[in-house]
């Protein structure tokens, strides 16, 4: 028998589940983010110092910064959802329990969103990496 | 394997850049065949050999390692060893620079050796020393078109209000064969090139000879009489006399060209007269206009004073 967190249901479990919902956003937002961060940063850079070799470093450790930053917030981001989706379903790596509580479907949430995490974690890396292995404006 | 020969295979290179693109595919092939092995083994041995239930624990284990685990690895590692090879790809020249204009259906090539004020022009075809990175700049003037040389390297688009850039190093003297690789008309498939390949002593000396103007003597033959009475000098040029169009290929040299009309006619007096009678007979939606009117004599006595423009 699993816990029941939201035993008080009505108003307070709704707004609580609609704050997860929301939640769920969060990897994808910052991947996207970042994405626009580096290649927009990566284009004006590039208008601007088309042969400036020297400055180029600057624009690596730009984006090698952002992508910390990036990695840092859905690392959190990715915790905190490992730990909503794992709080009373400890026994399985892959599902959740399926009686169609209100507590499954919170964890089903934080389950959707560490994998989302996950994703977005190697999609900021995968942004990243031609910056440091091409590191050109050609 | 002989479609895997010829002067326009990406298996038989001619230059360092080619030689790389053929390693990155054969990287991949090799990754692709052990991949599919080793996918279709786990379905062999899970239907046929051991077809029995397995343990939660145990499938859990293989959906997130071969379903999450492993592809991030492989496509990481597929990531980083292609990310590695692009600055090589895209190295500056080293001295000589390249302009080729991509036009409805022909290659305007400029050379501009360093330090050059002007550049010598010529057309569908590309000589490039070997043993030298040469820049090669790619514009478009009406459409978009490709450059695409497999036997020395990647191909790269040529877009109208923008110029691309791509350098290559061939690394074998020969002749090889290019082709426009982005459709741009009708006669698209019929917009090729070819590209030679000299050692740089020889590469020096033909851009000498390609620099000149036309000769003396071919201005006091017939056929400049001809050229001239035509009007051909309207859209071609033949440098260092009155004609100075510049609609079509400079023909200052067109004997010179191991090829007529973009890569498709060997270079003959008699494909010159078929080409000049009927350009549209051979390249659908040409610009040129046919010169069927010509008294056939005539025609023929140009197109061999063509020819001989070397």
């Amino acid at each position: 028998m699993t816990a029941r967190r939201h035993s008080a249901g009505g108003e307070q479990e709704f707004a609580e589940e609609r704050a997860s919902l929301v939640r769920i956003t969060f990897g994808p937002l910052i991947w996207a983010m970042h994405f626009l961060l580096s290649y927009a940063g990566a284009a004006v850079f590039c208008a601007k110092f088309p042969h400036a070799s020297e400055h180029l470093d600057l624009l690596v450790w730009g984006i090698g910064l952002a992508t910390l930053v990036a990695l840092a917030g859905i690392a959190w981001q990715g915790q905190r959802s490992f730990h909503q989706w794992r709080k009373g379903n400890e026994d399985s790596l892959i599902e959740e329990d399926a009686d169609g509580s209100s507590e499954d479907r919170h964890q089903f949430l934080g389950h959707a969103a560490l994998l989302l995490a996950v994703i977005s974690a190697v999609g900021v890396i995968y942004t990243a990496l031609p910056a440091f292995l091409t590191a050109t404006c050609r | 394997m002989s479609g895997c020969e010829g002067p326009q295979s990406v298996f038989r290179t001619g230059g360092s850049d080619a030689a790389q693109l053929e390693h990155l595919f054969l990287v991949m092939l090799a990754g692709a065949v052990v991949l599919w092995l080793g996918i279709n083994g786990l379905f062999y041995y899970a239907s046929r050999v051991s077809a029995r239930p397995v343990s939660r624990a145990r499938v859990e284990a293989l959906i997130l390692g071969g379903g999450v685990g492993l592809p991030v690895v492989v496509l990481t590692a597929l990531l980083v060893y292609g990310l590695s090879i692009m600055p090589d790809q895209r190295a500056p020249g080293d001295g000589l620079r390249l302009r080729v204009t991509g036009e409805q259906f022909w290659w305007r090539v400029e050379y501009w050796p360093e330090g050059a004020e002007a550049p010598v022009v010529s057309a569908n075809e590309v000589r490039l020393p070997v043993g030298r990175r040469t820049e090669i700049e790619l514009a478009a003037t009406d459409v978009i078109h490709s450059f695409w040389l497999p036997a020395l390297g990647g191909k790269t688009d040529l877009i109208p209000g923008r110029v691309n850039r791509m350098s290559l190093e061939p690394t074998e003297v020969g002749t090889w064969r290019g082709q426009c690789a982005e459709f741009c008309g009708l006669s698209h498939a019929l917009m090729a090139f070819q590209a030679i390949t000299l050692e740089e002593a020889e590469f020096g000396a033909w851009l000498a000879r390609e620099a000149q103007g036309l000769a003396p003597e071919a201005r006091t033959a017939e056929g400049y009489a001809i050229f001239t009475a035509q009007g051909c000098g309207g859209c071609h040029a033949l440098r260092g006399t009155e004609a100075r169009g510049t609609v079509g290929p400079d023909l200052t040299h067109v004997g010179g060209r191991a090829t007529l009309a973009a890569g498709i006619l060997p270079m003959t007096a008699d494909a010159l007269t078929d080409w000049i009678r009927d350009p549209a007979a051979f390249k659908p939606g040409v610009e040129m206009p046919g010169y069927d009117h010509m008294d056939p004599d005539e025609l023929a006595t140009l197109a061999l004073w063509l020819e001989g423009l070397r």
